[in-house]
């Protein structure tokens, strides 16, 4: 119990964390489970943790379908009490306006507190942001 | 479309129905076609191509033991599809090597057959199945804790509550729920790599693979779902994605609640039927 809070904390005191591999769906687990596992450690739900993964195959998806040839995703995290950002950005010569009628896109709006498409040319990139459905405070409280 | 599932919980419940209304696997009929066929089999006499004949009869004739055997074996993560060609495997093993002088029931002599040629399906699939005893055990662990925390919470538990539950380090938790997604995953893509051993590629990206199938069904249930009208498109998302109640629904839409609940489940109905067709 205290360990997990001290792992919490540390996490707090440096709250980012990235992740670089290769723009290729075969790495897309990779990447839900490190999101997962962050999440879990930031106490979030198990739902919200399985919501997490879904949102975070959509940004995986709309990503990569605008990724050049042979380039990487960098993915960044910012972690806070209760709240997990993440940046999925790619390198796109000619990226896509985002299509926000899209059924993709409707799924990672009502999963997410915030969700945003960056296409500009040469970058192309999703950020999303989900908080914890409970108070990390008074989880932290009940915990101890 | 699997979160859907699980909060709309229509799917397990169809496979429970289906499994108490399966009819019992040898009926009067088959049970006397299979004496015929074996007494045809015994004769010393008979040629290559009755002999071929009968055991393809024998073997069709008998699937649904196969069918019986795998549905035992249903939901443990591996496709239905693929437990029944296993299955069979051991029926047709089981249709060799049955001596009718030794005079049980055939059904009787093939469901260990089947059965073991399933089990070692489960045993053999390598690491996709061999998931360390440890975690299997923490899976189902977690699996109840969670059932449990979420009656006592009223609200979804963390990995921590769950930790303290089952007694064990968050980091195991995280594993452990790890481990049962590779579960689920990975058996998804077990068909694929079933016949040819060249495809070790696929097997070492097995785990991957699960994140595909999961692009296929949302491909696949995307055209569908913005082919529904919009009334019942926002349903949906309300109730699915929102989690309102369906009363909660009727007040936003302005219709009865009942009123909801029948578009609701015409709509998932539908989806499910053209979904099904499409496969």
């Amino acid at each position: 119990m205290s360990e997990s809070s001290a792992t919490v904390r540390t996490l707090r005191a440096r709250s980012d964390v990235e992740l670089r591999l290769p723009a290729d769906g075969a790495f897309a687990s990779v990447l839900r489970t490190l999101t997962a596992s962050l999440a879990a450690r930031l106490d979030f739900t198990m739902d919200d943790i399985e919501d997490l993964r879904i949102a975070v195959s959509e940004a995986v998806a709309m990503v990569l379908a605008e990724a050049d040839q042979g380039v990487d995703l960098v993915c960044e995290f910012r972690m806070n009490p209760g709240e997990l950002t993440l940046r999925v950005a790619t390198t796109s010569s000619s990226p896509t306006p985002p299509d926000y009628e899209s059924f993709g896109w409707q799924v990672l709006t009502t999963l997410t507190s915030d969700a945003r498409v960056e296409a500009v040319p040469g970058r192309y990139a999703v950020s999303l942001t989900l908080t914890s459905s409970i108070d990390p405070v008074a989880a932290d409280g009940a915990g101890l | 479309m699997t979160s859907v599932n699980s909060r709309g919980g229509g799917a397990p419940l169809d496979a429970e129905l289906l499994e108490l209304l399966a009819d019992p696997p040898t009926t009067e009929d088959a049970r006397n076609r299979n004496a015929v066929l074996f007494a045809i089999l015994d004769r010393p006499s008979i040629s290559e191509e009755e002999r071929r004949t009968a055991r393809e009869e024998l073997v069709a004739n008998n699937l649904p033991l196969v069918e019986h055997c795998a549905r035992r074996f249903r939901n443990r993560g591996e496709p239905f599809e693929d437990l029944v060609q296993v299955g069979t495997i051991g029926l047709i093993k089981a249709v060799d090597r049955f001596d009718i002088a030794r005079g049980v029931e055939f059904s009787t002599y093939a469901t260990p057959t089947i059965i073991g040629e399933i089990k070692r399906h489960f045993r053999d699939k390598g690491w996709a199945i061999r998931v360390p005893r440890r975690l299997q055990e923490l899976r189902m662990q977690i699996a109840s804790a969670t059932a449990e925390l979420t009656q006592t919470l009223g609200r979804s538990p963390t990995p921590r509550e769950i930790a303290e539950a089952v007694g064990c380090s968050v980091e195991e938790i995280v594993e452990g729920i790890e481990s049962s997604n590779a579960y689920a995953t990975l058996s998804l893509d077990a068909g694929d790599d079933s016949e040819d051993g060249g495809q070790s590629m696929l097997d070492a990206i097995g785990v991957d693979d699960a994140g595909l199938a999961h692009v296929e069904i949302r491909e696949s249930v995307k055209p569908l779902l913005e082919s529904l009208p919009p009334r019942e498109k926002k349903i949906l998302l309300l109730r699915f994605f929102k989690n309102m109640t369906q009363s909660q629904i009727a007040a936003e839409i302005g219709v009865s609640q009942m009123h909801v609940s029948r578009l609701l489940s015409r709509t998932l109905e539908q989806l499910r039927t053209s979904l099904e067709t499409d496969a």
